[in-house]
Formats: C-alpha cells, structure tokens, sequence
C-alpha cells in the first residue's frame, strides 16, 4: 500500500514559508568601499579590546586602572621603553610577514631569535674582532644565526616536505633547550646564581642615541626600509608576488620558486635573529633565559595585522610595544602574568579574522 | 639491564596515552575536514581544569577528568564559531586558540594559585592474575585505569569513523564537503561536532598529563606535547591504529629520559630534552621521503566550505 498521503496537499503545509520565520541569508559581496571596510576593521578591534578590557577586569584590574595605566606609558620614561621594545617588535613582526608573503609559515620565530642571541653572545664571549668592530660583528653574526635555523626548516619543506608549521615550531623547544644546555653549562656567569652568560662589555651594547631613541630602533627601521624596498620595487619581491598569486603558474613562466622561497625563509630568520641581538644587546645587555618569550604570536600578529606590508609593521609593532609595556607594568604592580598580553593578543587576532568574514559576505534577515 | 628495560617499558603508557588520546582527538576533526593546530592550547584548557577540579573538590580524580574534556570541549566551540561559521583561515585560527589558550590558562592558574599544588592522582590498577606474570605484567597489566580505557576510545572510534553511518557522513564531510552537502548532509553541523567531539578527547589528554602523570600544574605544562601529536596524525596518515603505534613510540622515547639519568649514565640533561622534538621532526622527514603527497589526507582538510561560493 502506498503512502497517499504524502502527495496530497496538506502535506506541502510545512513547505509553505512561515510568515513569523526568519532565516539568515549570506550573500558573497562583489566588492566593497575602502571605508566600509576599515570600518569593518575598527569595529572587529573595538570589540576584541573590549572584551580584553572585560577579562582584564574579572581579573581584578577594573578599566579606570587601565586607563590610567595606558595613559602612563606616554611620559618620557615609559616612551623611551615603548621605543626600545618596539624594536625586536618590528623586526620579528617582518620576519613573519616577509615569510608569510609566499606562504612560508615560519612559527619558528622564537628559535630564531634564540639562535641570533647565541651567536651574538658567542662573538662576545669569545672575543672575536677588535672592539670598534664587534658590536657590527655580533649583528651580522646573529643575522646568521637566525638564518641557519630558519634555513633548516626551509631545507625540511623543500628536501623532505616535511611541513613547516609543525617543524618551526619544534625548532623552537629544541633551541630553547640548546640556550637552557649553555646557560647552565658552559656559559654560565661564574659569579651569578643565576642561568645567564656574562655582560657584554660597553662597546658590545647597542648605545642610547638620546631623546630616547636606542641604536637598536635604527637598525630596525632600517630593515624595514630594505625590506620595503625588496618588497614593492625588487625583481625578488615581484616574484614573491608571482608565487603567492599562483604557484603553478609561476613555475610555468620560469620564475625560480626554490631559490625565491629559499632565500626569503633565510632573510626571515635573519630579521628574527636581528631581533634577537637588538633584545640580548640593548635590554639584557647579556644572553638571559627568557630574551625571546612571547614573541612568535607577536610577529605572528604584527604580520597579520599589517598584511604583510613592511611599512605597517613598524606602526603595529610600536603598537604592540605600548601593549608589552603595559603587560610588563600590570605584572610589576598587580601581578597579572605576563601571558595576559599573549591573551589578549590572540583575542585581537581572532576578533580581526572575523570581520573579514563580513567584509566578504553579507548577512541578511529574511522572512 | 632488565631491571632497566622493565621501568623503562612499564612507564612508557603513561607517556603514551596523551599523544595517543591527543592524536586521536585531531584525527576525529580531520577527517571531518577541519585542519585543526589547536591541540597545545586545549591540553593546556584540559589539564588546569583537571588540576583546578581536583583542587576544589580535594580528590576524585575521574571527575577531574571529566571536567577536563567538559572545559577543552567549550573552548573548542570558540574554534568551531571561527572556522565552520565565520571561514576564519584554520591555520590562523588554531594558532589564535593555541595562545589564547597559553594566556588563559596562565592567567587563571596564577589567580587561583594553582601553581605547583601536588594532587593524589590516579593509582595503579592491577589485573590481579595476569599482573603477576613476570616481566610482561608489569608492563602491560599493571597501568593505570585511563591507559586500558585509552585502548578501548581507540576501538570506538575507529568502529565509529568506519562502521557507522554518521562516521562515514563524517568522513564524506572531510573528503568531498559540496558533494555530501548536495547529498543532504550538513556540513556545518558534523564538522562542529567533529571539534568538539574530538576536543573532548585532546582535553582528556591534558587532563591526564596533570592529574595522573604529574600530578602537579605549572604553566605551559603541556611543553609542546600537542604539536608533536599533530605531527603523529600526519605520521599515522590519518588512520587511529597507527596512530596508537606511533604514540606509543614517542612514549618509549620520552619514558627513558629520566631512566637514563636515573640509571647514573652522564648526558647533558637538556640536549637529552631534545629528543622527543628531534625525533619528531625525524619521523616527518621519513614520513616525508616515503609517502607521496596527498595520498591518505583527507580531500578537503583546509578548506572552508561556503555553499554560497560553490563553483
């Protein structure tokens, strides 16, 4: 016997629209205006700021307190270190963003600050070079440095294809261990308790050039001055945008995909391991355990924030700089771990993932 | 030598089973399509719930456990919102959720003064007659209660993911999601629930390396556990039995540092330390110069699913 009873008509009732029923519909957007968007932008950073502000008042620190703490930072004190961390910042923020511009996710960010410490600290510890010399010495060597074990895992992806999320971020485990193995092994500080090498000597410090402006911040923006130029006006930075705008097609036309990737991973880690020497040579004056903590997700987010675009590193990596300083006071003053400026960087990040979603579609409420 | 070789072995599950539950969780959303990095922050979530729970009720450990999947599973539902209903980038997602996590949990361990507070864990359970064969007993019937339950998670979802019909929606969801959208199956919906689902298992995995391996909660405890485990998913080509093995290797591997320092042999402590991350990135290497590419991945791993943009 069959079932009549779903050909008749009662049985369309359900299909019928229920005039109380309201549906969400997406449309894909052709395009939108410039303005709409950087609204979009602005609005997605309100929101993970205030959400920020919310856990950070749970946490016991209420937004008038804040306010008052971030206001703190621009007085001439605080400024000079907003400028000196914005420096390893910067640095680490290009390093991500120029490896991220033809798709290298280099998460190894840390590893490669480590290793540029290392090498800077070997050239002091050993001695190496006269003293006029050194300081330019201990810089190139860590370029080196940060290059090399960022070289590594680019050697993995391309010999090996083993995939570079996951090997960058174990090199980081493994060159903290090789820091933790000489920091309390054979470059401990005889005279210290503490796991950290001896101090640079003066003429091995990134100097104060005065109205608060360290050396390090120099050779900063002096990346990102080159890093801009290969990027916008280099023949090596129309390859990456080859490469990054379709990768088959580019091996089609000849452009040299392997030397490209393999050279940009190697400047990446070298703006990492750059950062790394500004860190041990201005801050710590001396190769410490924690110089590069918290800073892959920091590049990670400066990257993400400024597209990938030099110029907007450095102004969202002084940003994230005002944040870390901030970070540090709360930890001194109210004792909030200084994680909390990881957390809040990753509410950032997420919130302005999101509003691409809405620069991209439209929700709509129909009935 | 064998006194050796018997401690060593016989520890070797405890070190396992956060790779292997950890493993299994990621494969769960991966065969649902869902490339998911989030592992290391949800072991995080998992183990100071785990810790936190036990704290606060002063013992029960199996409650602490549960709590700890409870908590991994929410926050994963933060991951689901991202890349199921907002299409955020799943490999800037999963990293946004890891450190989210590192912040988070950092933050509540320190407010609460978690930190370095011993618990009593979870003892051993003996299978009283086979516990008393020599050497053997030891190693394989002498291991706490959530290593053999561990074994039995594996045989429900690999029956799950190959036996049913929601497994094979599942998995359809992963390979082919327009085709199984066109077939009537919801996307969306599977691949949430393969998160949380799977989250659940990576919360387990947290939860057990601070409330029955250590015993003890410190931040960032986890010390890159859940990025091995996702290499382990890429090693074991998706599949759970062989993901198992491959957990069980790196238990071994992890299980003899502190034998070998206790056995009196001189190595530097900290390059010592290396080796779990060196042999992973050995066994991507083999897996890389072995495997060819795209072979056992599962179709759609990466890829959002927009019906709206659908070609």
């Amino acid at each position: 016997m069959h079932d009549v009873s779903a050909l008749s008509p009662e049985s369309r009732t359900n299909v019928k629209p229920n005039p109380t029923h309201f549906r969400l519909v997406l449309d894909v957007r052709q395009s939108l205006p410039a303005w709409k968007q950087a609204l979009f932008l602005a609005g997605s950073l309100a929101v993970g700021l205030a959400i920020s502000v919310a856990i950070l008042a749970v946490a016991g620190i209420s937004p008038i307190q804040l306010g008052s703490e971030l206001i703190g930072v621009f007085n001439a004190d605080s400024l000079r270190a907003v400028l000196v961390q914005a420096a390893p910042l910067m640095l680490v923020g290009l390093g991500a963003s120029i490896a991220f511009r033809i798709g290298f996710w280099n998460l190894g960010l840390e590893g490669q600050m480590l290793f540029g410490g290392i090498f800077a600290a070997a050239v002091s510890i050993y001695q190496i070079g006269p003293p006029e010399t050194r300081l330019l010495l201990m810089g190139v060597a860590s370029a080196i440095g940060g290059a090399l074990w960022c070289l590594l895992a680019g050697f993995l992806k391309i010999n090996f294809r083993v995939n570079e999320i996951i090997a960058t971020l174990l090199l980081n485990y493994v060159a903290v261990y090789f820091l933790f193995h000489l920091l309390y092994g054979a470059w401990q500080d005889a005279r210290s308790a503490f796991p950290q090498s001896t101090p640079f000597k003066p003429f091995e410090r990134l100097s104060d050039l005065g109205f608060g402006i360290n050396s390090g911040l120099l050779v900063s923006v002096a990346a990102i001055t080159a890093a801009a130029w290969l990027v916008h006006f280099s023949r090596v930075g129309f390859y990456m945008r080859v490469i990054s705008a379709n990768r088959s097609m580019a091996k089609v036309v000849g452009v040299p995909i392997q030397t490209v990737t393999l050279w940009i991973v190697a400047i990446s880690g070298a703006c990492a391991g750059i950062a790394g020497f500004v860190n041990v040579a201005s801050q710590e004056g001396r190769l410490t355990q924690s110089f590069a903590n918290g800073y892959v997700f920091s590049g990670v987010l400066i990257a993400f924030l400024s597209r990938n675009d030099p110029i907007a590193v450095a102004v969202v990596g002084f940003l994230i700089a005002v944040l870390f300083i901030t970070g540090q006071t709360l930890q001194v003053f109210y004792q909030i771990p200084f994680t909390m400026v990881q957390l809040i960087e990753a509410i950032i990040v997420m919130s302005v993932a999101s509003s691409e979603f809405f620069v991209r579609h439209r929700v709509r409420w129909i009935r | 030598m064998t006194a050796f070789l018997i401690n060593w072995l016989a520890s070797a599950p405890t070190n396992a089973v956060p790779y292997a539950l950890a493993a299994l969780g990621l494969i769960i959303s991966e065969r649902a399509g869902v490339l998911n990095l989030t592992a290391e922050g949800l072991m995080l979530v998992g183990a100071l719930a785990g810790i936190g729970t036990c704290l606060t009720l002063g013992g029960y450990p199996a409650v602490a456990l549960v709590v700890a999947m409870v908590a991994a599973s929410v926050v994963s539902l933060l991951f689901a919102g991202l890349v199921v209903v907002l299409r955020v980038n799943q490999v800037i997602a999963g990293l946004s959720i890891v450190f989210f996590c590192q912040g988070l949990t950092g933050l509540i361990g320190t407010i609460a003064n978690w930190q370095n507070k011993q618990v009593a864990g979870l003892g051993h359970l003996a299978i009283w007659p086979l516990s008393e064969i020599p050497v053997i007993g030891r190693i394989f019937f002498m291991q706490d209660a959530v290593a053999y339950l561990t074994i039995l998670i594996f045989f429900a979802v690999n029956w799950w993911l190959s036996s049913t019909l929601t497994g094979l929606r599942t998995r359809s969801v992963g390979e082919n999601p327009a085709a199984a959208d066109a077939a009537g199956i919801s996307v969306s919906w599977y691949r949430v629930l393969a998160i949380v689902l799977g989250s659940s298992l990576i919360g387990l995995a947290g939860g057990y390396i601070s409330v029955v391996n250590v015993k003890l909660w410190v931040t960032d405890m986890t010390g890159g556990r859940g990025w091995i485990a996702v290499a382990l998913v890429v090693f074991a080509r998706w599949a759970p039995w062989p993901a198992l093995a491959g957990a069980l290797l790196f238990g071994c591997i992890e299980a003899i540092i502190p034998h070998i320092a206790a056995a009196g042999i001189r190595v530097p402590q900290y390059l010592m330390m290396m080796t779990p991350y060196l042999a992973t990135i050995a066994v991507m290497m083999w897996v890389g110069a072995t495997q060819r590419t795209g072979t056992s991945e599962p179709g759609a791993l990466g890829q959002p699913h927009v019906r709206e943009e659908r070609r």
